[in-house]
């Protein structure tokens, strides 16, 4: 099984890449029979990533959330599967290539880097664990969504501004989808994340009783929350639209990120897992 | 195939020729009938203000382009047409051309479809005039197979090639949902009135139309299901419009850029778009430097048409290959339509059905009569077909091609042999 395992790690980012070929290729080309065959590659490839999760889980007796390049490795499949479940729902085209990258770039980094691990450090042994990195997850995956498709949204505007009618014009979808789509995965992030902060709360006295409030970790997360939380409730209260709203997306996304790795490589934080 | 054509053209032709040879529905089918009356057994017109198009089969030998031209301009009385005006063509490439001209590569605006409706509509006519026979028929299901596969299996149709069109094809790039839109049209001119057609066919939620003669904007508003406001009324509402398109003539400034600005806060920042398709310009083009608002003018939308038009003509090779793949079908099938192949094919037909139940059956008889029983079935079958074969070499013949070739079609139909291409179609 640990053969399998490590075949797997190494092709997954080679289908990864294989499918944003695909997808990139008919970006530029368009041709009608290529819609079906990028949509198999990116199945294959999802089907290919959850076997080797299972397989994972049970070869090393845990699922692979304890450190952070096995959550690089559920990232991308969580990224790809939610992109996967958007084109299907919403039959929106062209947005493929700008999101396949991401999973690609994180299962290369996972699979650079990822160790057959069997010893886990007792204070991750926790069922809240489990709730609490998954909703993370699904989290920060629903802002990177939202991020993508907040680019895509001041990349369209500004080329049709301009009348320059190239390929982003021609292929992405209109404004409002991009916007709406934007705002949806923000949404869906920031319930996400909310659900990941609570547990995350509860769980923090348990297993660390020594924790400090002023922890990067908790700082750059609050942050990150109060961002997207400032953006929803303007749009919700129909004072922000457009530009400006997929631009604190995007702020919001990066800030996400600087934290994440900040608090996890560089600065003393309880949540340096690695 | 003794298929004859002759066409006038946007490219044979300046428009003044085209009408005067332009045939309208009503005078069709008169020279349908005067057609028949002079020896054309089978065709098609197609008559649109791009062009003048005859199909014909004749009926005997010494018919020519000539004539049938002849026929046209005595029709028309039309005069001052000359021989390079029309273009000619025989038998395969007669059949090329058709498809060219239904595929929409031949068209003015590459790869219109209206064409194709209006091949559909003659092909139509002349069968309610029984003026298609066998063989028309099956060029007529052709054509219409070429037509259709061009626009599905090629982009040849798609993209916006007129500016008005393409006006609307931009608004499609801002909103997801036309329907829940207001637009505004101003001037009820022929360009206004395509912009308006294009928005109501779009589905636009609701639809306003001023013009400086209120009498004139009323007449386009009843057309097209909208609502009328006064001309000197609509610079004090035009934030209610998501769309504004203007098409006027007016020679000044009619939406200055303070206006735009006062209506985006009014809006809360809700996008807008203006399309000034109008020479002079109607709305001030500063307004673009606006967040939120989509000026585009005449310069910009060409844009549009140009790149659309260029990818249009890129599609022309595959539309090509396709009219080839279609052509060669149809030739092929025709071919089979020769006395000596058909009649070795249904002879072969018949001896594979005598042969497989004399097969089947032969135990059944002993074994001293199973010789017999070879030599009556082939006895059988070769009286049956004796009549057949006599009268389809007679015809090769003697009569017309297209006679021949009708027989042996309805013959092969009948008896469901034919080569493996026409099986498919």
């Amino acid at each position: 099984m640990i053969s399998a395992i490590h075949t797997i790690n190494i092709l997954l980012p080679f289908f990864y890449f294989a499918t944003l070929v695909v997808y990139y290729y008919d970006f530029i080309k368009s041709e009608k029979k290529l819609v079906n065959i990028k949509r198999v590659f990116l199945f294959i490839t999802l089907l290919l990533h959850l076997i080797y999760i299972v397989l994972r889980t049970i070869a090393f007796d845990h699922p692979p959330i304890t450190n952070v390049f096995e959550i690089f490795t559920i990232l991308a499949i969580t990224i790809s599967f939610s992109y996967f479940l958007v084109e299907l729902v919403s039959d929106i085209r062209g947005t493929g290539p700008f999101i396949i990258i991401l999973p690609f770039i994180f299962q290369l980094i996972s699979s650079l880097f990822i160790q057959d691990l069997t010893q886990v450090k007792d204070v991750l042994r926790s069922n809240l664990l489990g709730i609490h990195v998954i909703s993370a997850l699904l989290g920060y995956s629903g802002f990177t969504i939202s991020a993508v498709y907040g680019f895509l949204y001041l990349v369209l505007y500004k080329d049709i501004k301009l009348n320059k009618f190239g390929l982003i014009f021609n292929r992405l979808p209109n404004l409002e989808v991009l916007e709406r789509l934007s705002l949806y995965s923000a949404v869906i992030g920031f319930i996400s994340l909310t659900i990941a902060i609570v547990i995350g709360v509860i769980w923090l006295p348990i297993a660390f009783p020594h924790f400090s409030y002023m922890d990067p970790k908790l700082i750059g997360t609050t942050l990150v929350w109060l961002l997207y939380a400032i953006g929803i409730t303007t749009k919700v209260l129909g004072k922000w639209r457009g530009k400006k709203l997929v631009m604190l997306s995007i702020a919001g996304f990066t800030v996400a990120i600087l934290s994440t790795i900040l608090s996890n490589f560089l600065a003393q934080s309880f949540h340096s897992f690695y | 195939m003794n298929l004859i054509s002759i066409s006038i053209n946007h490219r044979t032709a300046p428009v003044e020729l085209r009408e005067a040879v332009y045939l309208k529905e009503d005078e069709i089918q008169p020279f349908i009938n005067l057609a028949k009356e002079n020896q054309l057994k089978e065709g098609l017109i197609l008559s649109t203000c791009n062009r003048t198009e005859i199909f014909c089969i004749p009926g005997k030998e010494d018919l020519t382009h000539d004539k049938i031209q002849g026929l046209l301009l005595k029709y028309k009385t039309a005069q001052n047409i000359s021989e390079e005006n029309f273009q000619k063509y025989f038998s395969r490439d007669a059949v090329e051309h058709l498809f060219s001209v239904a595929t929409g590569i031949d068209s003015l605006l590459i790869g219109d479809n209206q064409v194709f409706k209006q091949v559909k509509d003659s092909f139509q006519l002349a069968e309610e005039n029984h003026f298609a026979g066998y063989i028309m028929h099956r060029i007529f299901d052709a054509a219409i197979r070429t037509g259709k596969r061009a626009i599905s299996e090629t982009a040849i149709s798609e993209g916006a090639v007129t500016v008005s069109y393409a006006a609307v094809q931009l608004t499609e790039k801002i909103f997801s949902n036309l329907n829940k839109k207001t637009a505004l049209v101003i001037g009820a001119g022929e360009t206004g009135e395509i912009a308006a057609k294009h928005l109501s066919e779009r589905g636009i939620g609701s639809l306003y139309v001023t013009n400086r003669t209120q009498e004139k904007a009323e007449k386009l508003a009843q057309r097209l299901n909208a609502k009328v406001i006064p001309f000197s009324e609509f610079r004090d509402s035009i934030h209610k419009y998501d769309i504004i398109i203007s098409a006027t003539s007016a020679p000044e400034i009619l939406i200055p850029k303070e206006d735009v600005k006062n209506a985006l806060k009014k809006r809360n920042n809700n996008p807008m778009i203006l399309m000034d398709i109008a020479i002079p310009r109607d709305i001030d083009p500063a307004t673009k430097e606006i967040d939120y608002v989509f000026y585009h003018d005449l310069d910009s939308l060409n844009i549009i048409v140009e790149q659309n038009l260029a990818k249009r003509k890129s599609e022309i090779p595959k539309v090509k290959k396709i009219i080839e793949e279609e052509l060669d079908n149809i030739w092929g099938w025709y071919n089979s339509l020769q006395a000596a192949p058909a009649i070795k094919d249904l002879r072969e037909f018949f001896e594979e059905i005598r042969n497989e139940e004399v097969e089947k059956n032969k135990n059944k008889f002993a074994s001293e009569d199973q010789d017999k029983l070879d030599i009556v079935t082939k006895r059988i079958i070769n009286k049956i077909l004796h009549h057949p074969t006599i009268e389809l070499r007679k015809a090769s013949e003697s009569s017309s091609s297209i006679d021949t070739a009708t027989k042996i079609g309805i013959i092969r139909d009948l008896f469901g042999i034919g080569n493996k291409k026409s099986e498919k179609d």
